[in-house]
């Protein structure tokens, strides 16, 4: 089973507050992005223009497998966490487990449903991001 | 803060420091991050979130006066407590909950000027704690629609030629944009605004410190700039009703104007709806 089936799967156990706390573990773990990064990053490259928290993401495919370094405000840590999230489940996926990951993701672990529709416009840029960026990347191999 | 019209509304972080073990006031938190409060907030603080907590799920409205006051017990408020509010974002979210309270006819509500930003940026101390509070009988004694508009108050408004205020952005206002850039569930078939309204986007009423401009400058950017007066009936909407109510309380309480409505349909029941006039630059 991948990882993101896993995730799925507690999120969908999970209550209003068991979602929240999760959330709030993920928005502390996720690793800095290293410091060839930090100059890009503070330029501006790699926004997810579209989420109006500055988030950054850069994904890669090599060898096989997507590797992804991202970067979202502390201030933000919905986002942060839904970002860190996204980390845990496809940093060292295959290409094929990112196609197959839903296309609603935000759906799927419920968010949606318990922290409201409205919030979540943001999250599915960032999500969309990654899906396209790895599509891309398996193209051009 | 003197020279606003009301000014016994806003309080600065030193009070708000200093009532944090204030049993007749209860520090309300109201953030656009769910999970802004959980990271750290005021000692004592509770959170109310102005989705889950405010509003109803299922009918687009808010909540019951029966959920309304099950709330209120949770979070320890009376209604002789004074709800002091702040938040993320300028405090548009504690406006927006602000704005609910007073739906809900309660009395004391306060805003701390600058909010959590400036609370934070004086490096004053954040807690994860959540402290309970007993439970309270919260009644809800009589609501206050008198500061709400629903579609119709505002078709009969804008036919009278009445102002209204569009506090969005300014290509949301021209109809460049239907919705926000990748927010199209919170969108609408139709750009443009409401025909008459000004445009004065929300944030123009607050400085970078997230504290409100001083009354001169929103006198300038309010009356001067739009014409209004203080004894106009204003109606204020933007795309939910969240940022308008921000500009609500800034022409209520900070400019003394004495009819205004936050329209909460806002764009996204108004940009939808069939045959009702849309104007465009």
């Amino acid at each position: 089973m991948s990882r993101i089936k896993d995730i799925i799967e507690a999120f969908q156990e999970a209550d209003y507050q068991e979602t929240l706390a999760m959330l709030l573990d993920y928005s502390e773990v996720l690793p800095e992005i290293p410091d060839e990064y930090v100059e890009a990053r503070n330029a501006g490259y790699n926004r997810v223009t579209e989420c109006e928290t500055p988030v950054f993401i850069w994904v890669d495919v090599k060898e096989g497998k997507v590797k992804i370094y991202a970067d979202a405000p502390a201030e933000s840590p919905t986002v942060r966490g839904f970002v860190s999230l996204l980390v845990d489940a496809f940093d060292g996926a295959t290409p094929k487990e990112i196609e197959d990951a839903p296309s609603y993701l935000i759906n799927s672990l419920g968010l949606d449903r318990k922290l409201g529709t409205r919030r979540m416009f943001g999250l599915s840029a960032v999500y969309n991001r990654i899906k396209n960026d790895v599509k891309h990347a398996t193209q051009m191999s | 803060m003197k020279e606003y019209a009301h000014p016994e509304v806003l309080v600065n972080t030193d009070w708000a420091a200093a009532h944090v073990d204030d049993p007749k006031v209860r520090i309300i938190e109201s953030d656009e991050d769910v999970l802004l409060y959980d990271v750290g907030h005021i000692e004592g603080a509770v959170k109310v979130d102005w989705q889950t907590d405010l509003q109803d799920q299922l009918i687009r409205d808010y909540v019951n006066r029966d959920k309304f006051e099950k709330l209120m017990s949770e979070k320890g408020i009376s209604n002789d407590t004074t709800a002091v509010f702040y938040g993320d974002r300028n405090n548009w979210w504690a406006c927006y909950a602000f704005w609910v309270f007073k739906l809900f006819g309660h009395e004391k509500c306060l805003i701390i000027n600058g909010g959590r930003q400036k609370w934070v940026e004086e490096g004053r101390p954040l807690t994860k704690e959540v402290k309970e509070y007993p439970k309270t009988d919260y009644q809800v004694s009589g609501t206050d629609e008198s500061i709400r508009a629903f579609r119709d108050d505002v078709t009969v408004h804008m036919g009278s030629g009445k102002p209204l205020i569009d506090v969005r952005s300014p290509k949301e206002y021209s109809g460049e944009l239907l919705h926000m850039e990748a927010y199209p569930q919170e969108g609408a078939l139709r750009g443009g605004h409401i025909p008459g309204a000004a445009n004065v986007p929300w944030a123009t009423a607050a400085n970078e410190n997230g504290t409100f401009k001083s009354a001169d400058e929103l006198r300038s950017i309010y009356m001067e700039s739009k014409g209004l007066k203080t004894d106009d009936e204003v109606i204020a909407y933007c795309r939910i009703g969240e940022r308008s109510s921000h500009t609500w309380f800034v022409l209520t309480y900070l400019l003394g104007f004495e009819r205004t409505r936050n329209y909460d349909g806002s764009w996204t029941e108004w940009g939808n709806l069939v045959r009702v006039p849309i104007e465009r630059p």
